[in-house]
């Protein structure tokens, strides 16, 4: 039954060797498909686990992503403590926004939330440190492998969260308060606190990739980094492979990524209305998403 | 104090219009508790619609207008019928599923208005003096938009007050059970309701396109715009949405002028969060049911 763990040290194993035999175009698409992996899992503890819909998580990226390149810029640390300070900082942060929004429930949270995240992007675009609307331009990065591996980590560990989340007793507190929020509290689950550190690693996980998505760009401007568009699209491969899954961020995203690419490459014109016909479509065919759908026909068969 | 009359005058202008596009959502939101995220997409396509046509052989929008409505209506019909109805019923994830879908929706057709008109700022440069009144400017674009979206509003209002369906909507709204109780179809009315909430959407943009220079990829300004007026106002509360909008309105031109556009593009955000947080029911504090 243990078969996945062999296979999964392969596949990352496989993946860490990547840079040394990929090109550039590869490598580029490569490390957007583990972004994109990572900013799905991010989402889905929050939003999966606990229920929570946010359309704003993308506001710890951005925050991430400034807090590494003004370190960077102003305080000359190597990129990755800089890095990992972004993150850090996204999460503290994270903190009391989470104490506020999560007072909201449902739509009002998920539209809060992206008003939390354009919030940050205009207060950002305020403070004359950052640059404002020109953008921060950082010093040139080191080579892509670094932040390849650097994302790598960060995806994988989100991924093994989520696995312990996905069987630990902290997730069972989180699927008791998205079941229903009132019954949760009269079992004795402090329900304010497990939403909270959910929400705090919501916030750590594209915290930290934003450090590394800053090194890629080298320039960092508002509407780059607290794109609606990232964050979106992050979302909607967590549906598509399934919400509050342990493999269905996994799927969407790696899945996704290349359904986009391929469409970005083949028909720009017309490629946000594949992406969203395609999206729509699959909502009616597969609503829970594919890997509950894999699961409930592997169960049939056997 | 003449900037100040000069900024409410602003506010309330834009307000008008923006009420018009929020009772749209809020008819959707009362019926089905969707939130439509393709509510401002449907505004913007409009608004390019017009002011295209306005480019190519100057009809007036106010012309295109009834025809951008009665597409959003059979639009809208469409949507519900063949797409949101078949979304799983658990009410867990109604919510979530009709939020990803009209999300979805606004890709749809933010990219086919992208496909079809281009990615170019269109606007409708018609009636571009202003009238001056005691040393206030009244743009004439806006006071026509103005106008014409209260007389819409008005008439929408009397729909929803004296005609059988406005009735059926009304009672959809604030009791589905005893809506049904009292043998009203629930599932034609939220088809009507949603192709009813898209008319006006397209009927709003169409006035936008005086107003505004928009491209479509625009449209979920619009959205937030009338999600956050409906919540100031109070979900499902109608004579609300025109309070929230002329209240955002104002936010939004004192904060213009006192604080640069930059950062006036948050206020409809911060409005939303803080009206949500401390005063749940809208500003009238009438509750929803």
């Amino acid at each position: 039954m243990k078969l996945w763990l062999p296979v999964a040290a392969l596949v990352v194993a496989l993946l860490v060797a990547a840079p040394s035999w990929l090109n550039g175009y590869y490598l580029n698409l490569l490390y957007i498909t583990v972004l994109y992996v990572g900013l799905a899992y991010g989402w889905n503890i929050i939003s999966g686990y606990a229920g929570y819909f946010s359309f704003g998580q993308i506001a710890f990226f951005g925050i991430g992503a400034y807090a590494t390149g003004l370190i960077v810029v102003n305080l000359k640390w190597y990129w990755l403590l800089a890095a990992l300070s972004g993150g850090v900082i996204a999460c503290a942060l994270s903190i009391p926004m989470g104490y506020v929004m999560l007072r909201l429930r449902g739509p009002f949270f998920a539209m809060g939330m992206f008003g939390l995240a354009q919030t940050s992007r205009v207060v950002i675009t305020a403070i004359p440190a950052t640059g404002g609307g020109s953008g921060l331009f950082l010093p040139p990065a080191s080579d892509l492998r670094s932040i390849f591996y650097w994302t790598l980590a960060i995806t994988v560990c989100a991924i093994a969260l989520t696995a312990w989340i996905d069987r630990s007793a902290f997730g069972l507190r989180l699927q008791a308060l998205r079941e229903d929020e009132q019954v949760a509290g009269t079992l004795g689950i402090n329900v304010t606190l497990e939403k909270m550190y959910a929400f705090a690693l919501s916030a750590l996980i594209p915290g930290l990739l934003g450090g590394g998505y800053a090194w890629f760009l080298t320039y960092i401007e508002p509407d780059a980094v607290f794109s609606p568009r990232l964050d979106l699209q992050s979302v909607v491969m967590a549906i598509l492979g399934g919400v509050g899954t342990v493999w269905g961020p996994l799927v969407g995203g790696v899945l996704m990524t290349q359904i986009a690419e391929a469409l970005w490459a083949k028909f720009p014109q017309v490629y946000l209305m594949i992406f969203g016909g395609l999206l729509v479509v699959l909502l009616i065919v597969l609503p829970r998403g594919i890997v509950p759908a894999l699961v409930q026909r592997m169960r049939r068969t056997t | 104090m003449v900037l100040i009359a000069q900024l409410v005058i602003n506010g309330v202008l834009l307000g008008g219009v923006l009420a018009l596009s929020a009772l749209g959502f809020n008819i959707i939101f009362g019926v089905m508790r969707v939130v439509n995220l393709a509510h401002g997409d449907f505004v913007v396509l409009s608004a390019v619609f017009c002011a295209f046509v306005f480019a190519q052989s100057n009809i007036n929008p106010l012309f295109l207008l009834p025809l951008t409505a009665i597409a959003g209506f059979l639009f809208g019909a469409v949507v519900h019928r063949y797409l949101l109805r078949r979304l799983p019923g658990e009410i867990a994830k109604a919510e979530a599923s009709s939020l990803t879908l009209t999300f979805g929706l606004s890709f749809l057709l933010a990219g086919a208005g992208l496909a079809v008109f281009g990615g170019n700022y269109r606007s409708v440069p018609y009636l571009t003096g202003a009238y001056h009144v005691a040393g206030l400017s009244i743009p004439q674009a806006r006071l026509l938009a103005f106008g014409s979206a209260l007389v819409l509003a008005a008439l929408l209002g009397l729909f929803l007050r004296f005609t059988a369906i406005g009735r059926a909507i009304r009672a959809t709204s604030q009791d589905v059970e005893g809506a049904l109780a009292c043998g009203i179809d629930a599932d034609r009315v939220r088809t009507i309701s949603f192709a009813l909430g898209t008319a006006v959407a397209t009927a709003a943009g169409a006035l936008m396109s005086f107003i505004y220079n928009l491209n479509p990829q625009m449209g979920v300004l619009f959205t937030i715009n009338a999600f956050a007026i409906v919540v100031i106002g109070g979900l499902g509360n109608y004579a609300g949405t025109i309070a929230g909008a002329v209240v955002l309105g104002l936010a939004q031109s004192f904060t213009s002028y006192f604080a640069g556009a930059t950062l006036s593009e948050a206020a409809p955000y911060v409005l939303f969060i803080l009206v949500s947080l401390f005063l749940p029911s809208g500003i009238l504090g009438r509750r929803a049911t």
